[in-house]
This record gives structure tokens, C-alpha cells and sequence, in this order.
């Protein structure tokens, strides 16, 4: 086989290794194509598979008149391809420049950055770089106008993103949503389920760039967007509220503020605000502790706010009648052959009657019914009144403040229980309670969402009031309001409240705040719980000032009783409530409003 | 049998092995060209760019081929130290760092107009051309030490050191490769010959561990689906391409791992692209093919007249074969990711062109070696009549 002059062995050792190389390699396309071609190809299959996310955008939330509280706006994150920059590109970065508000200095050095090592550090190990952001979002109209500028390597990402016109208007109802898009707190944890529609996708095929590979596009499903929901809330008074808790944060420096205005016949939630608030725009500014809803989430001892407790009761009970008249001058009282020493009044009373005790807001008066009452029906009438349970009010995170069981009373809860102390409860308890005076004896649940609809405007899903129970008659409840409507006029603890013309009915409560265990001097809570008008009423309202900082006494009276009539003259123009005198003098107001409303821009 | 052997007359090739080359490299260049439009074809914003640029490197090479086809061989040994000379001084310019251009963390092109020369690529035909005519010469000093030994290895060591330098150790590897068994089927002998086949391997893996990319290129070959991620990449892609084409592939055109999974599909891993897309028919085709270029050119052999012609043509055949053993063995994974061309079907012209120069050489002998035998039988006719 081999010419004399070459060894034929040493060619044929040569022919047979190569001749095993290739036998070798012929096995190896085997084992490949054939034996584990299935496998494989499931895992070429895999990498190329793609399923492209297309986000739903979130929903609306409204006021009770359709106003804007929260929406979602489009964004286009823009950047740029630095491998497909070409020379006509780079003549029109100054014009990218002018129209985004990006530095050109940024955009040449974007474009520049065409290559980035690769993770393993070495020098020859080097990445093409595809992306480099130049724009964190610009709106829909800007990116248009990038569009057209026809840059074959600038091009944008969609995406959406929570906008909050108000700021911190209704900041601790409405809740945000964080840099993850969770939901956090409010109508935005709440009703997301609604608010979140439902992504689409897009099931299609990838290159190794992991670029849509469109003509292999196989299913395409649309997202559905979410639906929109309306709140009870009115952005006017919500705003209203939210003004005046701005004046007392200036005014009295308190630790915290909370007002709550709702409609006594519903339970709707006009507004609820507190004070410290934050931005919804800008909520990873602030403390944390201030994206707390004092109204749910704090307790506090309601104090003399929660003398219709043991008044509503005796009354209902038929125990008393409004005129009844009871010795206030005394210091202890027999309760079940013991003598019990009686809580003092802030100024001496002699005698005085059933509305007497409301309108001085007597301790010792309200200590006497709570002894006629006894332990048994004063717990279960405060039990009634909705204290040391949850209101049901929709957004999580409420407490439900304690109402101790009468086997854990103290030989003085008798006497101290009837004038607020030896309880606590949030703000909405207080605000609930007096609403049930109000709405002639009936508990309301609150209520906070009107209806979830769609983008056509057609109600998805609809919420109704509701009635959590009858607490006192409808008589007893008109008898307290009458009671309350005096303790709102000239000689009452509430007179500071009074707006003339109307029947304003409400409660004072100035409680010592337990520093170190023992009731002190110095730190008080400042509340009035009223509505208005007395014989029709409209609206319902809670102040409550924790710590108001202030020269003389922080009595409830003086402090939070104000900001109720400041409060309450701008609700009578807005809500048309007519004075029970038949007086004009609203129209005057009216006027002021309207100006007012002008100014705000709403 | 040995009675048949020696009395009977030099039994004839049915059909002419210029013929079979001809053919076998005519179907791998069609597949080749057709695959590489099929590869190329998403790239860039001009689907026919590679397309057309490999076409003209073909007109180029088969004009070379044609060249080569009408050479007298015996009279252009006296060429060699001329063509030597000039390459070497291509493969010293190329390193020069305003002359060569760098691609990719190496330095192996030389610019000529609007192409690219790769030196190397030249430089291994001119190495076995250079080693064919000294051992040629020196046939009977063949077993001593310095003329059947050292000088030979100098001249494939100058040549591997260069092609290391740009740094290409895989072309390095293959022209080491065929220096040394064109030394070992001149006959060196072979108490030389191990030794230093040993240290050669050990020294290159030597210096592939103090290159560290090199060095996990390799481990990453041990594990090629544990390190998919980063170091065999390209490889497990291609892995991936042989099983998704299966034994009909998916057709040509429809392959997907080209499109930006593949690094190199239209150079190196092109193999994988015609796995995927044209399946075992095709790729079993290949195999085949390179085989009967490689067994045919072996039978081919034993006609040469002399050992200059003898050790040419057997060095030209180990380069094409080589080359595409370890192209496959690479692509398939049987062996460390390392840069080679597939002959005739990756993309690149200066590979084209010197392995359509071998074909000429291969057609050319395929005639001229012919011409003695026919005599021989006319002589052994006349005889008879006689």
C-alpha cells in the first residue's frame, strides 16, 4: 500500500487513529441527535420560550363625586442601544438633549459605553453592552417627539406609575403603593384585588439577546385593567378637615391630631384625617410612624366624651328621667354596702339634674347613674355603644381599644368607668358612639367605599349601609341629643362650638394621659364628639388633640371645640344645610366658600 | 494471496481520486455556502453581506485552486525558501501592534485593501511545503539526529511559536501536530520522536494553565452543563442546536440557535447551525465526506513518486482532516472550545482560499501521479506482446 520509501505500519497506525476520531465523532452526533435529541431539544425549547408580561394598569380611586385621589400615569423609561448608535444619531443628540432635559454630556457618554466586563474580571472577558438608561420616565407626549426625532438606538420601556394629585390629601385612607407595586395600607391594600386588574401576556420566542422574536409570536392574551373604585369620601371636606388639623399641628404643637366627619344616617366617611400625615408621592421620605391612622390604629381613654354612656343608658332604662336630680356636692357614695369614694369635678356642683350632669359634664353626677345602673348593664350599654370592639371599619390595622369585663372590675370602675377612665378606645369608637346619639340610637358600621366600577362607569360591585344594631330608643337618643345641644350653647363645656343659627350638639372629653402610671397634670388629650343639626343631623364630627401644647388648661372645650365650628361653618355652604332658626346667614358664608373653592382649585 | 500480490498488476483506482475530491468538496462548499446564507442572514440590516463576501473569497480560492492544479511540483521546491521567508516575515509583521489587527484579544490579521489576510492560515501550507522539501532532501539522513530531528522540529517549532505569540494556541496546536507526523511518517525515529511528543503536550498545557481564561475554558469542557452560564456558553448552545435539529433538523432556515445563541455561528459553531437545521442526514454527510477525503487521499499516497511529494500531499491532507476533526470534536464537545475552522463551510476567507489550494494540489497529483503507473502498464502490455 505504501511506496518503498515510507513505513506502511507507521501510515496504517495513522489512518487507523484517525479513522477512531472520526468513528468517535460519528458516535458522539449519534448519542447527540438521536439518544438525547428529546432532552435537548425540551431545553433549546425552554431558552427560547418567552412569556412577556404586559402589566394591567391600576384603577382610579375617586371621591364621592368622581374627583381624582389616586390614578395611574404612563411613563416611558428611555435609553439607549450604545451598538446601534449611528453617525446620524450622534448629530441629533443635541437635539435629544433639549427635548428630554438630559445633560448631552450624559448622552454621549451613554452612547460611548459600548462594552462592560464580565463578571469573572479578566481582561479578555468582555460583554456588549445593549442598554444604558438615560431617563428614569418621560410622558407620553415627550416620548412622541423622541420618537420622531427617528434615533435608531434611543427607544423607551412603557410603564406605569401611582400618582397621588392630592399629595397627602387622604394620605392614611388611601395608602401607596411602594417601589415593589405592593399595595401598602388603605384603599390601596384593601380593595386591591379590584384596583390591580389582571396582567396580560404574550407567549412568544426569544434570540440569545432575549429580543421578541415577533414572528413566532403564538398567544397573545390583553391584560385586563383594573377597576376604579369610589369612596365616600368628599375631597372638599376632606380638605376642609385636612386644613384645620394643619391649624392646630401650627397652633397647639400636639403629639398627634385626628378629625373624623362622617354622615350619621349612613356611616359614610366624609373625611378622616390626622396629624403628622405624609406624601403619597414621596412616602419613602418621611418617618414611617407618620403613615399610622390614628384613628383606628391609637387608643385613648375618650374621658367625658363618654358620659352618654351611663346618660343614654339610665335613660333607656327608664332609671331617670332628664330631671331627675342628684346630689353632686358629696364624695363617696354606697355601692353594695361599701362606701366608694367619688371622683372629683373640676368645679364644685351642688345639685343638679340628669342634663344638668351632661351639660357641666359633672363626674360625680355621671358617677351616680353608673351606680343605679350597676356593673352588669353599664358594661353591656357600653358594650352596645360599640366600645372594645372593632367598628368594622374597612381598612386593616384597626384595634379595638378595651372595655374590661365586669368580673376584672376594681371596687372604683363603678364610679370611674361612667366618666371615660378604666377604658380606652380609638377615635372612630368615640366618633361611632356619638353617631349612634345622632342617628336616632342606631350603630352604623362605618362605611368608607360607595362602589367599585369600571371604565365605563358601570358599577362592578356596590356597597351598602349598614346597620350594626339598635343601641338605645329612639326617644332616649333624641333626649341625649337635646342634652348634648345644651351642652353646645352659652353656659355649656362645648359653647365654643356653637354656630348660630344652628343646633350643634356634641360632648367635651379633656383626659389626663397616664404618665408613669398616675393621671398627670400636664399631658392631656383634648376631644369634642358632636354633630349637627340637632333635630336633623347631617353631620357628625370628632376632634381629637393629643398633647395640645397650650398656656392655659387644655380642655376639650376650649381646644377642640373650636376647630368643629371652623370646621362646621364651611360644611354648612358646601352640604346646602339649612339653619334650624330660619335665618339667611349661610348665603354669606356661602360666598366665602365659593371663593375659597376658587383658590384651592377644586 | 501473496502470490496474487506480487504477480498481479498495480490494481486501478475504479475512478480517478481527483475526481472524488472534486466531488466531496463540491458538496461540502454548496452546503457550506447554503448554510452560512441560512446563519448570516438575521445578522445586520444586509441579509447578503456574508453571503456575498464568501462568494468572492471563493471566485479567489478557486482561481488558486486552478493555479495550483497546473503547477509542476519537482519544479517548485526551488520556490520554497522564498515563500518561507516571506511568511515568516508575515507571521513577525503581524504581531507588530500598528500592523496586525486585533480582534477579540488577538492579533492575527494582516489588512490587504478592503479584506483580511490571516497569516497563519498561509503560514501552515507554507510549514508543510517547507518540512516536505528538507525531509525530501534528507531522505537518507533521516535517522540521525540533527537533519532528522532538530532541524525539522526548528521549523515547526518557529512556525508554533509565532502562531502562539498572536496568540492562536489552536492553530499552533495543529500545525505542531502535522509537523510532527510528517517527521514521524518520514520516518525520525521514534526514540526522538516520544520524548519529545511529551514534553510538547506538557508545555502546552502549561501555558494554557498559566492563561486563566484558557485554563476554565477547559475545566468548563469537563462540565458542560454545570458552567452553561458562563464559561461553555457558546458550547452548551451548540449542544443544545445538535438535539433541537434531532436527526431531520428543523429544516433549512428555521434554525433558531443562530439567532444571538450561537456566538460564532457562521465561523466556528457552524456545524451546530447545520445540526439544528439539516439534522444527522447532513452532519453524518460531513463526517462522512472529510472521511473519504481523508481515506481516498491515503490511498491516494502511495502513488507519489518521491518523499518531497509523498510528504506534501500527506501534510496537506492531515491539515484539511485535522482541521475538521477538531472542529467537529469542538462543536460536538468532545474536546475544549478552541478556535477552528471548519473546512470549506465556516466563514472566512483566508481559510477558504488555502484549503481550496490543497484541493489544487490534490487534483494536481491526482493526475501527475498517474502518468508512471499508465507507463508501467504499458511497459508491462508491450512485455506481454512481446
Amino acid at each position: 500500500m505504501s511506496p518503498a520509501f515510507t513505513s506502511g505500519f507507521r501510515l496504517f497506525l495513522l489512518a487507523a487513529a484517525v479513522a477512531a476520531c472520526f468513528s468517535g465523532i460519528g458516535y458522539r452526533l449519534y448519542s447527540l441527535q438521536v439518544v438525547e435529541a428529546g432532552e435537548l431539544a425540551l431545553l433549546a425549547e425552554r431558552a427560547r420560550r418567552q412569556v412577556i408580561v404586559q402589566p394591567a394598569r391600576r384603577g382610579n380611586i375617586v371621591d364621592a363625586n368622581g374627583g381624582v385621589l389616586a390614578t395611574t400615569r404612563t411613563l416611558i423609561e428611555l435609553g439607549i442601544d450604545p451598538q446601534s448608535v449611528t453617525p446620524a444619531d450622534k448629530e441629533k443628540f443635541s437635539e435629544l438633549a433639549r427635548l428630554t432635559g438630559i445633560p448631552l454630556e450624559e448622552i454621549r457618554e451613554a452612547a460611548a459605553r459600548r462594552t462592560t466586563r464580565g463578571p469573572s474580571g479578566f481582561a479578555d472577558d468582555v460583554r456588549l453592552v445593549r442598554w444604558v438608561k438615560l431617563h428614569d420616565g418621560i410622558d407620553e407626549v415627550s416620548y412622541g417627539k423622541v420618537l420622531d426625532l427617528g434615533l435608531r438606538s434611543v427607544y423607551g420601556n412603557r410603564r406605569y406609575v401611582r400618582f397621588y394629585p392630592g399629595n397627602e390629601l387622604a394620605a392614611h385612607l388611601l395608602g401607596f403603593l411602594n417601589r415593589e407595586e405592593t399595595p401598602v395600607g388603605g384603599i390601596e391594600s384593601h380593595l386591591d384585588f379590584y384596583l390591580r386588574g389582571q396582567e396580560g401576556w404574550v407567549e412568544s420566542e426569544r434570540d440569545g439577546r432575549r429580543r421578541e422574536l415577533v414572528q413566532f409570536r403564538n398567544r397573545e392574551v390583553r391584560p385586563t385593567d383594573g377597576l376604579h373604585a369610589a369612596l365616600t369620601i368628599d375631597h372638599f371636606i376632606q380638605h376642609v378637615v385636612e386644613e384645620e388639623l394643619g391649624r392646630i399641628a401650627e397652633t397647639f404643637t400636639p403629639q398627634g391630631a385626628t378629625v373624623i366627619v362622617s354622615d350619621p344616617v349612613t356611616g359614610a366617611v366624609l373625611a378622616m384625617g390626622n396629624y403628622p400625615t405624609f406624601d403619597l408621592n414621596r412616602f419613602h421620605l418621611e418617618p414611617i410612624a407618620h403613615q399610622r391612622n390614628l384613628a383606628i390604629t391609637d387608643v385613648l381613654e375618650p374621658g367625658s366624651t363618654f358620659k352618654i354612656v351611663p346618660a343614654a343608658g339610665a335613660l333607656n332604662e327608664r332609671l331617670v328621667t332628664p330631671s331627675t336630680v342628684f346630689n353632686c356636692g358629696i364624695s363617696s357614695i354606697e355601692v353594695g354596702n361599701r362606701m366608694v369614694r367619688l371622683p372629683r369635678d373640676h368645679r364644685p356642683f351642688g345639685e343638679l339634674t340628669v342634663e344638668g350632669i351632661m351639660v357641666k359634664s359633672s363626674n360625680i353626677g355621671v358617677a351616680h347613674l353608673g351606680v343605679m345602673l350597676g356593673s352588669r348593664r353599664l358594661h353591656d350599654y357600653a358594650s352596645r355603644f360599640g366600645f372594645g370592639e372593632p367598628t368594622g371599619f374597612p381598612l386593616g390595622g384597626e384595634v379595638r381599644g378595651t372595655l374590661h369585663p365586669v368580673r376584672n372590675w376594681d371596687g372604683l370602675t363603678i364610679t370611674r368607668l361612667p366618666m371615660g377612665h378604666a377604658v380606652s378606645a380609638t377615635p372612630l369608637q368615640i366618633h361611632q358612639a356619638t353617631g349612634a346619639v345622632a342617628n336616632g340610637g342606631v350603630l352604623m358600621r362605618p362605611m368608607l367605599v360607595n362602589r367599585v366600577f369600571n371604565d365605563a362607569g358601570e358599577t362592578v360591585v356596590s356597597f351598602a349601609p349598614e346597620a350594626r344594631r339598635r343601641v338605645i330608643s329612639g326617644e332616649t337618643a333624641r333626649t341625649i341629643s337635646g342634652m348634648l345641644r345644651k351642652a353646645a350653647a352659652p353656659g355649656g363645656t362645648a359653647a365654643q362650638a356653637e354656630i348660630r343659627g344652628y343646633e350643634v350638639a356634641g360632648k367635651t372629653g379633656t383626659t389626663q394621659k397616664i404618665v408613669n402610671g398616675r393621671y398627670s397634670n400636664r399631658h392631656h388629650v383634648a376631644s369634642f364628639s358632636g354633630f349637627f343639626p340637632a333635630s336633623n343631623p347631617r353631620v357628625v364630627m370628632t376632634i381629637i388633640i393629643d398633647e395640645p401644647q397650650t398656656t392655659g388648661s387644655a380642655y376639650g372645650g376650649l381646644v377642640a371645640a373650636p376647630s368643629f365650628k371652623r370646621v362646621a361653618e364651611q360644611l354648612i355652604p358646601y352640604l346646602g344645610i339649612r339653619p334650624s332658626d330660619g335665618s339667611e346667614n349661610y348665603f354669606a358664608l356661602e360666598r366665602d366658600i365659593h371663593d375659597h373653592l376658587r383658590q384651592t382649585g377644586f | 494471496m501473496s502470490k496474487k500480490r506480487a504477480g498481479a498488476p498495480r490494481r486501478e483506482m475504479l475512478v480517478n481520486p481527483g475526481f472524488i475530491i472534486i466531488l466531496c468538496v463540491s458538496v461540502l462548499t454548496l452546503l457550506g455556502i447554503s448554510i452560512l446564507f441560512s446563519a448570516t442572514a438575521h445578522f445586520g440590516s444586509d441579509p447578503y453581506y456574508f453571503l456575498k463576501r464568501q462568494l468572492i473569497w471563493l471566485v479567489i480560492a478557486m482561481a488558486g485552486c486552478a493555479m495550483v492544479c497546473l503547477v509542476n511540483l519537482e519544479n517548485s521546491k526551488r520556490y520554497v525558501w522564498i515563500a518561507s521567508f516571506i511568511l515568516l516575515v508575515g507571521l513577525v509583521l503581524v504581531l507588530i501592534p500598528s500592523v496586525g489587527i486585533y480582534v477579540n484579544g488577538s492579533r492575527r490579521w494582516l489588512p490587504l485593501g478592503p479584506m483580511r489576510l490571516q497569516i497563519s492560515e498561509f503560514a501552515k501550507l507554507g510549514m508543510v511545503f517547507a518540512l516536505a522539501v528538507y525531509l525530501g532532501a534528507n531522505q537518507r539522513h533521516i535517522g540521525t539526529f540533527w537533519r532528522g530531528f532538530v532541524v525539522p522540529g526548528a521549523i515547526i517549532g518557529v512556525t508554533s511559536g509565532l502562531i502562539i505569540l498572536q496568540p492562536d494556541y489552536g492553530m499552533a496546536a495543529l500545525c505542531g501536530a502535522v509537523g510532527f507526523l510528517m517527521m514521524y511518517l518520514a520516518g525520525t525515529r521514534l526514540i526522538y520522536l516520544a520524548p519529545t511528543f511529551v514534553g510538547a503536550v506538557s508545555l502546552f498545557f502549561l501555558a494554557l494553565y498559566h492563561s486563566p481564561v484558557r485554563w476554565r475554558r477547559i475545566m468548563a469542557f469537563l462540565d458542560i452543563e454545570g458552567n452553561r452560564a458562563d464559561g461553555s456558553y457558546q458550547l452548551w448552545q451548540a449542544i443544545l442546536a445538535f438535539g433541537a435539529g434531532g436527526v431531520h433538523g428543523s429544516g433549512l432556515g428555521a434554525g433558531r440557535q443562530q439567532m444571538n445563541f450561537l456566538p460564532e455561528a457562521h465561523t466556528d459553531f457552524i456545524f451546530a447551525v447545520i445540526g439544528e437545521e439539516l439534522g444527522l442526514v447532513f452532519t453524518g454527510l460531513v463526517l462522512v465526506l472529510f472521511f473519504i477525503i481523508f481515506i481516498v487521499g491515503l490511498r491516494h499516497l502511495s502513488r507519489a513518486p518521491n518523499l518531497y511529494q509523498y510528504l506534501l500531499m500527506s501534510g496537506a491532507l492531515l491539515l484539511i482532516t485535522f482541521q475538521a476533526l477538531i472542529n467537529m470534536g469542538v462543536v460536538t464537545g468532545c474536546l475544549p472550545t478552541k478556535g477552528m475552522s471548519l473546512p470549506f463551510i465556516s466563514y472566512g476567507g483566508s481559510n477558504l482560499v488555502v484549503m481550496f489550494l490543497i484541493v489544487g494540489l490534490y487534483i494536481n497529483t491526482a493526475f501527475a501521479w498517474r502518468k508512471p503507473v499508465v507507463r508501467q502498464q504499458e511497459r508491462r502490455l508491450r512485455e506481454i506482446i512481446a
